[in-house]
């Protein structure tokens, strides 16, 4: 077992991934000003693409029931290449987790709190999610269908809030763009919101269910990508070929809301689901990096790491990149590919290895 | 243990409380400047920006009692600078307000006509960028310059702004012009072939009064006003758009006596273009409902042989509209009705070898209009007060 005795059902673990990718419902932006109106089809590609990896990360839960990822790469790969690659990916959930904390910081200095200063945002966050970390893995579980349903109230009530001013022409010509273009939404799509669920390898061995994750990841994540997909609908059926100016189409197009001059300003509701969405993912992501790196350094419990680890977090947030536009160019160009081996090549790979070596051995090699 | 624990905790929170609390860049609301209007006008001088920013004052306007509160001051405060941009001046400005502007409430932004000649691309820039402004903020271009349209004082309101705000969002009565926000006039200033548009604005001078009216609207070309539509040309175009939503359609009646006056309950359009031997055709279909609102004739114009004529001479005026629009599009050389984008959405492959010669494609389109009318309501009368049973 890992260093967490929480246990998670399978319903948990449903909300946990829908969740999780709502979590990223602000980062398709990256990808609106790449595929314009036809970010929706993107989201459909970007989802057909990721599902059969998101499934091979299930079934390599399901063949190494109690197991982390740590754990199943230093069974796989053996001690040194396995503690390498858990190092890789410790930094890729590392660099990821600080990157959702910046994308916090500046969704409340852009369109909440201007004048707060956004190093005081950033750790007030992370002291929220690491207090959050801190209660473990089963207190995260318990309360995810919250953030989920908070969401889906959000997307589905502005979505009707703004009904009358969607155009569906505006979706047209269809197929317009340079496939390459397509082509380069559809990888950031798959890595950005759909990939990172690679984090959940170091949550599903909390599963207490014996059928394995598969089905509750599919649907999880089917009920995150409709999410995502609903946002994207709406913000292109509203705003047209704008949303590609705006730094956020979604705080745009909520911005429009006006129902006989009562109804307006709603930006406050987007700025709810969005914080508790963000909070939640960045939760897995501080929890899966603070349990890797128990595993990698043998520790007995990740409690003392939640701590230090945030704090690294935030001043990697606050100090690595210069601006936004900075934060939005390495992710969109270079985040995506260091992090592509790990989603795409590796979780199938140990799979395979696995297979063939009959990994894991009867219950006597896997004991102490 | 516990109790070392319970006295941390208690002075954390001690600590917190005083630290926390209190509103970080909190701005009271007797420190705001309001800001329910702006006009944008050229300096005659020195060719910069001037701003003409409408402030409520509250110590007018906070009275319950109708106009001008207490000591019959105004309830609004135009207070103008000059700056080398629109953000500059709105700096320039706390030189003469002593707070910097809140303009969350903005209703509406006015050009004056000068700088609406030269370019709103280069101007609506801030106003999308900056926090506090709303994307539903109105567009408006003065005949003249913005700052006399903001100083024009209305009878019943009791801010210039927002007189105008509601003269322009009651279009709706006569679809003689049309609102449009800054997201809306960025869309159309983001396609390269459509033009934009934004309703303008007058004083007109009637005895001593003052009133500000809307004469018809401005078009832009890549962002720049190239010239005016007349309230029936603006309606041509909206017949089409499909955003007509009432108006009154005045017909003869059929005896030549007289009119038949006729309002508008409910308009559909649709549009397809077609590429047809090199020709390119638009089919347009307007289903318009009508009530018969008036009429000055003593013919009874309420039977079915009555509607029917009425409906036909109804549908001629529709596409007399759309006609009129048509022509004075050519005559700019701008798709005013925004066929270019349609075409686009339908044949994406030929419109990337058009978009670049559109201008002088356009004006040899070809318009196929089909009005469907239908008088649905009498109203109150079932034939007019007249001595004789109507009709011959």
């Amino acid at each position: 077992m890992g260093t967490d005795k929480g246990k998670i059902n399978g319903r948990q673990l449903l909300f946990m991934f829908a969740g999780f990718i709502q979590g990223s419902a602000l980062l398709i932006d990256f990808t609106v000003g790449i595929t314009e109106h036809q970010t929706w089809m993107v989201i459909l590609a970007g989802l057909i693409v990721t599902i059969p990896f998101i499934l091979s990360y299930a079934a390599l839960a399901k063949r190494f029931p109690g197991n982390d990822l740590v754990r199943i790469n230093d069974m796989v790969y053996g001690r040194f290449i396995g503690k390498a690659l858990s190092l890789y990916y410790i930094f890729f959930l590392s660099m990821t987790l600080s990157f959702n904390i910046l994308d916090v910081g500046e969704l409340y200095v852009n369109f909440l709190m201007p004048d707060t200063p956004f190093f005081f945002l950033l750790s007030v966050f992370a002291a929220v999610i690491a207090y959050a970390v801190y209660k473990g893995i089963e207190a995260l579980a318990k309360v995810s269908h919250l953030f989920v349903a908070t969401s889906l109230f959000v997307i589905i009530t502005t979505s009707v809030l703004l009904a009358d001013q969607m155009d569906f022409s505006r979706f047209l010509p269809l197929f317009e763009l340079p496939f390459i273009k397509l082509l380069q939404g559809i990888h950031i799509m798959s890595i950005i919101p759909f990939g990172e669920t690679i984090a959940f390898l170091m949550i599903m061995e909390h599963m207490n269910d014996t059928k394995g994750p598969a089905r509750y990841s599919f649907f999880g994540v089917l009920v995150g990508a409709a999410s995502l997909l609903i946002v994207s609908v709406r913000n292109t059926a509203v705003l047209g070929r704008t949303q590609t100016i705006w730094t956020s189409p979604s705080f745009q197009s909520i911005r429009l809301i006006d129902i006989g001059t009562v109804l307006t300003r709603m930006d406050f509701l987007i700025g709810i689901a969005q914080t508790m969405l963000i909070f939640f993912k960045c939760s897995i992501f501080l929890y899966a990096l603070t349990t890797a790196l128990s595993q990698l350094f043998g520790l007995k419990s990740y409690k003392p790491l939640v701590l230090p680890v945030v704090g690294i977090e935030v001043i990697i947030a606050a100090t690595v990149f210069q601006s936004p536009v900075d934060h939005a160019e390495i992710t969109q160009n270079a985040g995506i590919i260091y992090s592509a081996p790990l989603i795409y090549l590796f979780p199938p790979l140990t799979l395979l290895i696995a297979k063939i070596r009959g990994l894991p051995k009867t219950e006597r090699s896997r004991g102490k | 243990m516990i109790l070392y624990k319970k006295i941390y905790v208690f002075i954390l929170c001690f600590i917190m409380l005083v630290a926390l609390s209190g509103c970080l860049g909190g701005r009271e609301i007797n420190d705001l400047e309001i800001v329910i209007g702006m006009g944008i006008d050229k300096d005659k001088d020195t060719g910069d920006i001037l701003l003409t920013a409408q402030i409520v004052n509250e110590k007018e306007a906070g009275g319950a009692s109708g106009e001008g509160g207490g000591g019959g001051g105004k309830a609004y405060w135009n207070v103008n600078s000059i700056g080398k941009s629109i953000f500059d001046a709105a700096r320039q400005i706390t030189h003469k307000t002593g707070n910097r502007l809140f303009v969350s409430h903005n209703q509406v932004v006015i050009f004056g006509h000068d700088v609406a000649a030269e370019g709103l691309q280069k101007h609506i820039d801030f106003f999308l960028r900056a926090h506090e402004m709303r994307p539903t903020t109105l567009i408006l271009v003065a005949e003249g310059r913005a700052s006399d349209i903001m100083d024009a004082k209305p009878e019943t309101e009791r801010f210039p702004a927002m007189n105008i705000t509601k003269l322009v969002k009651t279009y709706g009565f006569t679809s003689h012009l049309y609102k449009v926000n800054m997201k809306d006039f960025a869309t159309c200033l983001m396609s390269g072939t459509s033009a934009t548009f934004a309703p303008l604005v007058t004083v007109s001078q009637d005895r001593e009064n003052k009133d500000v009216f809307v004469p018809g609207m401005a078009v832009f070309k890549n962002g720049k006003m190239v010239g005016k539509l007349s309230h029936d040309e603006v309606r041509g175009v909206l017949w089409v758009l499909g955003k007509v939503e009432s108006g009154v359609v005045i017909v003869p009646s059929p005896d030549g006596k007289g009119k038949a006056v006729l309002e508008i309950v409910n308009a559909k359009s649709k549009v397809k273009p077609e590429i047809k031997d090199g020709r390119i055709i638009f089919h347009i279909k307007i289903e318009e409902e009508l009530s018969l609102s008036e009429q000055t004739t003593r013919e009874n114009l309420a039977t079915v042989p009555g509607f029917g004529k009425v409906q036909e001479a109804a549908g001629k005026v529709v596409r007399q509209e759309i006609m009129a629009a048509f022509e004075r599009s050519k005559e700019l050389r701008l798709d005013i009705f925004g066929f270019g984008e349609m075409l686009h959405k339908k044949y994406k492959n030929e419109w990337k070898i058009m978009e670049h010669n559109w201008d002088d494609i356009y004006p040899t389109i070809e318009l196929d209009i089909h009005v469907d009318s239908r008088i649905v309501s009498n109203d109150l009368l079932r034939r007019p007060a007249s001595p004789d049973e109507g009709g011959e």
